[in-house]
């Protein structure tokens, strides 16, 4: 497990930026964030919003709205190890890839 | 953000100039990073064109196209002025042969090659797939464009043609089915100890080809590039009004052609056009000429007006 740091730039300052980034872009959206190392995260998030689009589509949405987290020099997010886009069951019969 | 007017429009037109554009770092000759090297191996395996822009060298395109795309990574590319992915997403689409398509590239047939293993290879593969396959592991060859073969432990891909060969089972991606036939496996002693080593006869060769009948070759106006690989000096001193000298602007552009593209090498008396033709084989290209008996040649037997030196 990776120690957590309590704290301005701390790891779960970064997540909460993260989970509060993502959820005001795709309000319907359920977001879990998980520290993964300094910088690095990993984001799960489910949402009727990605129904019907392909996977690129997909992280497009949830990159976008995080964007700000993760450019500059000194950005708190280095990088999202791993990034799941999960259609709720509900709407998941329309295509998806 | 950190995308001003003026970079969102470089951009722009950059996608809009390039029908399938890679924005990497480095660039195909030298990748600066992993995932660009792995995007560019398998571009490279289809042998259609592409252009690439190296972020390293334009700082605003690097930071702009993050947020142009709204995805965090480099490499990105893009086909027909859309978004593809990245390198996680381009190594899916070429593993489901998805990627034909946009590249513009007719899928080879599923031929089954026909793949020989000495008998110290098989019991080799053997031992290497029962250490470490398993039911998502199997032995892969893949043959790249430029007739590179690899060995790995992958998962089985859709689009895998399954060769079973003295016991054992091999994937091949049909790309590299087409290049396989024929194949033989061996193993040989190398200064590391013991390696595969795999003989391909479809590997392309430098032709050769007489001075008349690349006198034939210019006259009929025939698409090819006639490349004089001298010192400038030499070329300077004699050349064929056609040939162009090959200096560091002339291999970039060479570089982007497709690879299929007819190269015709010219030199004093042909060794050098041969060890040229020999470097773009190994860059991808299938149709290489070298002139035998070069410029000195060609001014004894067709054209004495070339002076010989």
């Amino acid at each position: 497990m990776p120690i957590q740091i309590a704290g301005p730039g701390g790891a779960l300052e970064v997540q909460a930026a993260l989970d509060e980034a993502v959820s005001q872009a795709m309000p319907e959206a359920e977001v879990e964030v998980t520290a993964a190392g300094p910088g690095h995260f990993e984001l799960r998030v489910t949402s009727t919003a990605f129904a019907g689009k392909t996977r690129v589509r997909q992280q497009q949405l949830v990159y976008g709205a995080i964007a700000h987290l993760m450019s500059g020099p000194n950005a708190p997010v280095h990088a999202i190890d791993r990034l799941e886009c999960i259609i709720p069951k509900s709407a998941s019969k329309a295509e998806s890839r | 953000m950190s995308l001003d007017d003026a970079t969102r429009q470089k951009i722009t037109d950059l996608i809009a100039e390039n029908r399938v554009l890679l924005f990497m770092k480095g660039d195909r000759s030298a990748p600066q990073c992993g995932f660009s090297a792995r995007v560019i191996e398998i571009l490279e395996g289809y042998g259609a064109p592409y252009e690439t822009l190296d972020v390293l060298s334009n700082p605003d395109v690097r930071e702009g196209i993050k947020d142009y795309s709204s995805w965090p990574t480099i490499p990105q590319l893009y086909v027909g002025g859309e978004f593809i992915g990245g390198c996680d997403i381009i190594t899916e689409m070429h593993g489901a042969g998805e990627l034909f398509e946009p590249l513009g590239v007719e899928p080879p047939p599923a031929i089954n090659p026909e793949i020989h293993l000495t008998t110290e290879a098989a019991e080799a593969l053997g031992q290497a797939v029962a250490q470490s396959g398993g039911p998502d592991q199997h032995l892969h060859l893949s043959i790249s464009q430029n007739f590179q073969s690899t060995l790995s432990m992958a998962p089985q891909s859709p689009m895998d043609v399954v060769v079973e060969t003295s016991g054992v089972t091999l994937m091949v991606d049909r790309l590299s089915a087409a290049r396989a036939n024929g194949v033989t496996i061996s193993l040989v002693e190398t200064q590391d100890g013991r390696g595969f080593k795999v003989d391909n006869p479809n590997a392309p060769q430098v032709q050769t080809m007489s001075v008349q009948a690349l006198k034939e070759l210019i006259d009929s106006g025939g698409p090819f590039e006639l490349l004089d690989v001298r010192t400038p000096e030499e070329y300077e001193t004699a050349r064929l009004e056609q040939a162009q000298l090959v200096d560091q602007r002339l291999f970039e552009r060479l570089q982007t052609l497709p690879r299929d593209t007819r190269l015709v090498f010219i030199c004093h008396h042909g060794p050098r056009g041969v060890q040229a033709g020999e470097q773009f084989l190994s860059m991808g290209f299938t149709d290489v000429h070298n002139v035998t008996g070069g410029l000195h040649a060609w001014s004894q037997e067709i054209d004495p007006s070339v002076p010989q030196y």
